[in-house]
């Protein structure tokens, strides 16, 4: 009997302390809807990547929490750049005492993060041999690089010692970039995830494996990793630390997260485990069943946990789980190819005739943007009328465009520019010549909807659409070469100013990023004047008269910007999507679950 | 008694056959709907938006709440400013609304139909029975062009031999040893064009292997009887021997493997078009109706995919049944 008692009592002591042994480490768990490619910052460019990157490496500057829109702070540089007054050399003073993790390839040192580190990351865009799919940043910018690099292409190897006149390091903690022109955003590059300083020993020791081996200054470092699979984050022990201290401004969501987060050491959590889980429905069935803690990659299936007007479903309100709604930095457009030609055949839709104008306007007309957000979207998507869209430097919520929807109308001003139905019921060109509009788009699903809604519009006006199918690097492809007559794209924010969108339509972009191939003098010559400028009321009007002049010209129309819905488990505290940031895991913090 | 003729005997074994005969019954049924649909009688008007968008079938009756609601835009716009930018057709526009200025007439959308709406608000049941008519059209076109293929070639590399059999054999083993979906998509992702014409192409061209195997075997034994040595001893040409005195002997072979063929391909043409390699847009078939509803089904409208299953599992279930049926009876062995 007592023995009985003291066995009891000694299991009893034997629970309480496994129970008391540990606090339970805070591990965030996420999704990504595709996987991951590597974690060498010159040699990536897929948003995944990206996020891991952010979260091991430090920028020079990065984003304030919570300004909107984005605003930029110091992040391994102790303050903003110093720019002259011609707008041609930035200087950055970094912060001292910033260390990179521990790595074999320090020899046992502590490793401290110096200017030279920046430099040397920029110049590994210009390096052949990396390939950098984003070397576009720096390519023509910087004085000095693109004649090393062309030296390096030539055959030569790519001299990272080489004095260059538009990089130097006068002293460790002082990085002085020199450009070739004025370039009133290039602060911005240099918070871009990839632009992280990288150390060289590391590059060299690793080489070919670079991508695997990431080593950084930054919170988090890599613990395990199987690739397209799972990334396990631990926090860095060398990591500096950061204090939560972020203005809430008037926003009531904010200053509840202010009053929760601020004073926190950071990074509060212990680290990120990443699941890659590419079906919509698998993430969603994770997240119910709790096994993630944060998803916002679930659009298509939105109205399952969604009211009609936006709010949460009351059985996930009553499981605690929290909805955080943000519009995501992008336009979707309509867009039309605005050159006479299409490769050697002529291009019906393009050009600056009336008779054209009057075509692509009735076209845009008759496309039914609301149907676009009801049925495609499901809701999750706000009318873009203006090409800046909110949460970006430049934004004009009250632009109204000029466009309607109206079929009846486009049908009277097709009639009126000579475009007469034949007897299959289609209209011709005014010469007699018969009219058929090819349509390009990509092989999916989500696609096919679109061609449904674009090919139903075509119809109601009496217009032959063929619809022509490319998978989407091809698509990509044959928009920078001018072959896609009409079609859709996305912008989403590279960083959150506006001349970022407004470059798309800019001529000296055609066979870049102007899809539409719009070179329409009158825009061209506000946007150089634009670009001289900061952001302010003298710019906005003119990107006003640009937007109207596309508008009246009808290169795009614009349709929508998609609204993401953050879910997050009870326990969360402190998230809220930023516009411009990958990932916000290092300004978050995770409560003890509920015990089941 | 007078003497009955081979297909007479077949057709009297068939009728037997209740479950077969029942299942010829149900087949006939949608060959009528095609060509009902074809002569548009039925569906002609199935890409009408009738209904509200997922109207709910009419038994359920209508959702109590309204469709999902936009987005508000943005408050309190301001009127449209020209900011200094004229627009060259402003006086074509101001005329064109001074003439339509007539209250729009607003179309009427009814709130539920018979068997539900797609997402733009289409009748399902309109869209089954025009897609029947793809779907049969594809199943029965694509296996017509498969069984033409695999008997001809199977005629000529069982009856010739040599190098000709085995240059067929060769092309066979090519094409047999790739998986037959993914020869299917390879050939559907080369020719990189939608349509129902080269849905059938595709799956035909790709079809023949089964029945190509199968004629060869019986060209092989048949070419070596009697009455085609004794063809041959009276002058009958080659030709003549291969497709007027084999071909009738061997048909019971070719229609099975028909019929067989007809299921595979419209549950092919669904797997195709379902990956997004299938017909166009302007056009309903099974597979595009399966398509849309896997997401459909994620926000609970389930009748579009009832529909489809529904449709295709009786057809299928039917065509198979008729199939074994009619092999039972054709076969000379089995009395």
């Amino acid at each position: 009997m007592r023995l009985a008692a003291r066995l009891l009592a000694l299991v009893a002591l034997m629970a309480a302390q496994a129970a008391l042994a540990q606090p339970e480490s805070k591990i965030l768990r996420v999704t990504f809807q595709a996987a991951e490619t590597g974690f060498d910052p010159a040699r990536v460019h897929d948003y995944y990547s990206g996020m891991i990157i952010e979260a091991i490496y430090d920028t020079l500057l990065t984003y304030d929490y919570l300004a909107r829109p984005a605003k930029l702070v110091p992040n391994a540089a102790a303050a903003l750049p110093e720019v002259s007054a011609d707008g041609r050399t930035y200087t950055f003073r970094i912060r001292k005492g910033i260390s990179f993790a521990d790595d074999p390839a320090f020899k046992g040192r502590k490793r401290e993060l110096t200017a030279q580190d920046f430099a040397y990351s920029i110049r590994r865009f210009y390096d052949p041999k990396n390939r950098s799919p984003y070397a576009f940043l720096f390519t023509g910018k910087i004085i000095g690089l693109d004649e090393l690099a062309a030296r390096a292409k030539a055959g030569a190897k790519f001299d990272y010692d080489a004095p260059v006149a538009g990089l130097q390091t006068p002293d460790p903690y002082t990085l002085v970039v020199r450009l070739k022109q004025p370039d009133v955003n290039f602060d911005y590059v240099l918070a871009f995830p990839l632009t992280a300083g990288v150390a060289r020993e590391v590059i060299e020791a690793y080489g070919e494996e670079s991508p695997s081996h990431p080593v950084g200054s930054g919170p988090f470092l890599l613990k395990r990793y199987v690739r397209s699979s799972k990334i396990v984050l631990a926090r860095n022990p060398s990591y500096r630390g950061k204090t939560w201290d972020f203005d809430p401004g008037d926003n009531a969501r904010f200053k509840q997260i202010a009053e929760r987060m601020h004073g926190k050491r950071l990074p509060a959590i212990d680290g990120v485990e990443v699941s890659i889980m590419e079906e919509t429905q698998s993430r969603w069935l994770a997240f119910q069943r709790a096994e993630t803690d944060i998803e916002y990659q679930l659009w298509e299936v939105a109205p399952t946990y969604m009211t009609d007007d936006g709010r949460l479903k009351p059985e996930f309100v009553r499981r605690g789980i929290q909805l955080d709604r943000t519009v995501d930095p992008e336009v979707i457009y309509l867009f039309f190819n605005m050159q006479d030609k299409v490769g050697d055949a002529p291009n019906p839709v393009g050009g600056f005739g009336r008779e054209r104008i009057a075509l692509r306007r009735a076209i845009a007309m008759s496309y039914n943007v609301d149907d676009q957000i009801r049925i495609i979207r499901k809701g999750q998507a706000v009318r873009a009328q203006y090409p800046i869209p909110p949460g970006v430097t430049g934004n004009d919520p009250r632009y109204t465009s000029v466009i309607p929807y109206d079929p009846r109308a486009a049908n009277a001003l097709l009639d009126r520019y000579g475009y007469k139905k034949g007897p299959d019921g289609y209209r011709r060109q005014p010469n007699g010549e018969a009219l058929v509009i090819r349509y390009t788009s990509t092989p999916t699903e989500r696609d096919r909807q679109f061609d449904e809604l674009t090919k139903r519009s075509l119809d109601s006006i009496g217009i032959h659409m063929e619809i022509q199918k490319e998978r989407f690097p091809e698509y990509l492809k044959a928009q920078k070469q001018c072959r896609v007559m009409m079609g859709h794209q996305a912008w989403i924010a590279d960083y959150p100013d506006g001349d970022n969108f407004m470059q798309l339509l800019y001529g000296a972009n055609i066979h870049e990023s102007n899809n539409a191939c719009y070179d329409s003098p009158e825009f061209n010559k506000r946007y150089e004047r634009s670009r001289q400028l900061h952001p302010g009321p003298e710019r906005d009007r003119l990107y006003h008269e640009m937007t109207r002049l596309m508008e009246t010209e009808t290169a795009w129309l614009l349709t929508d910007s998609r609204v993401r819905n953050s879910l997050q488990q009870p326990w969360v505290v402190g998230f809220t999507k930023h516009p411009v940031l990958h990932a916000e895991w290092l300004y978050l913090d995770l409560e003890p679950k509920p015990a089941y | 008694m007078r003497e009955q003729g081979v297909w007479a005997l077949a057709w009297r074994r068939f009728r037997r056959d209740r479950l077969g005969f029942a299942s010829l019954i149900v087949v006939l049924v949608y060959v009528a709907i095609v060509l009902a649909a074809a002569a548009g009688w039925l569906g002609r008007d199935w890409n009408n938006e009738a209904g509200v968008s997922f109207a709910p079938p009419t038994f359920l009756g209508p959702e109590a709440v309204e469709s999902p609601q936009l987005a508000k835009a943005a408050e309190g716009a301001q009127p449209a400013a020209d900011y200094g930018i004229p627009d060259p057709l402003a006086p074509d526009l101001a005329e064109i609304a001074k003439s339509l200025s007539g209250a729009s007439p607003g179309e009427a959308r009814s709130p539920t139909l018979p068997f539900g709406g797609d997402k733009w608000g289409r009748d399902v049941l309109k869209k089954m029975l025009k897609g029947t008519e793809t779907s049969l059209l594809v199943g029965l076109g694509a296996a017509a062009l498969a069984t033409f293929l695999g008997t001809l070639f199977g005629a000529l590399a069982g009856f010739r031999g040599g190098w000709v059999d085995d240059f067929f054999n060769w092309l066979y083993s090519v094409f047999t040893s790739i998986p037959y979906l993914l020869l299917v998509l390879a050939i559907a992702a080369v020719v990189n064009q939608k349509g129902t014409f080269t849905v059938i192409l595709i799956l035909g061209l790709t079809g023949w292997t089964g029945i190509f195997r199968l004629i060869r075997a019986e060209y092989l034994k048949h070419r070596v009887r009697e009455y085609v040595l004794a063809a041959d001893a009276i002058g009958a040409s080659s030709m003549r021997r291969m497709f007027v005195h084999i071909l009738p002997n061997v048909s019971h072979v070719v229609l099975v493997q028909l019929s067989i063929c007809v299921v595979l391909f419209i549950k092919s043409e669904v797997i195709l078009t379902f990956l997004g390699f299938g017909v166009g847009v302007d056009t309903v078939s099974w597979g595009s109706m399966l398509a849309e509803a896997g997401s459909e089904l994620l926000l609970g409208k389930w009748w579009q995919l009832t529909a489809a299953t529904i449709a295709m599992a009786i057809l299928v279930t039917a065509f198979s049944l008729f199939t074994d049926a009619m092999r039972d009876a054709l076969d000379p062995r089995l009395k």
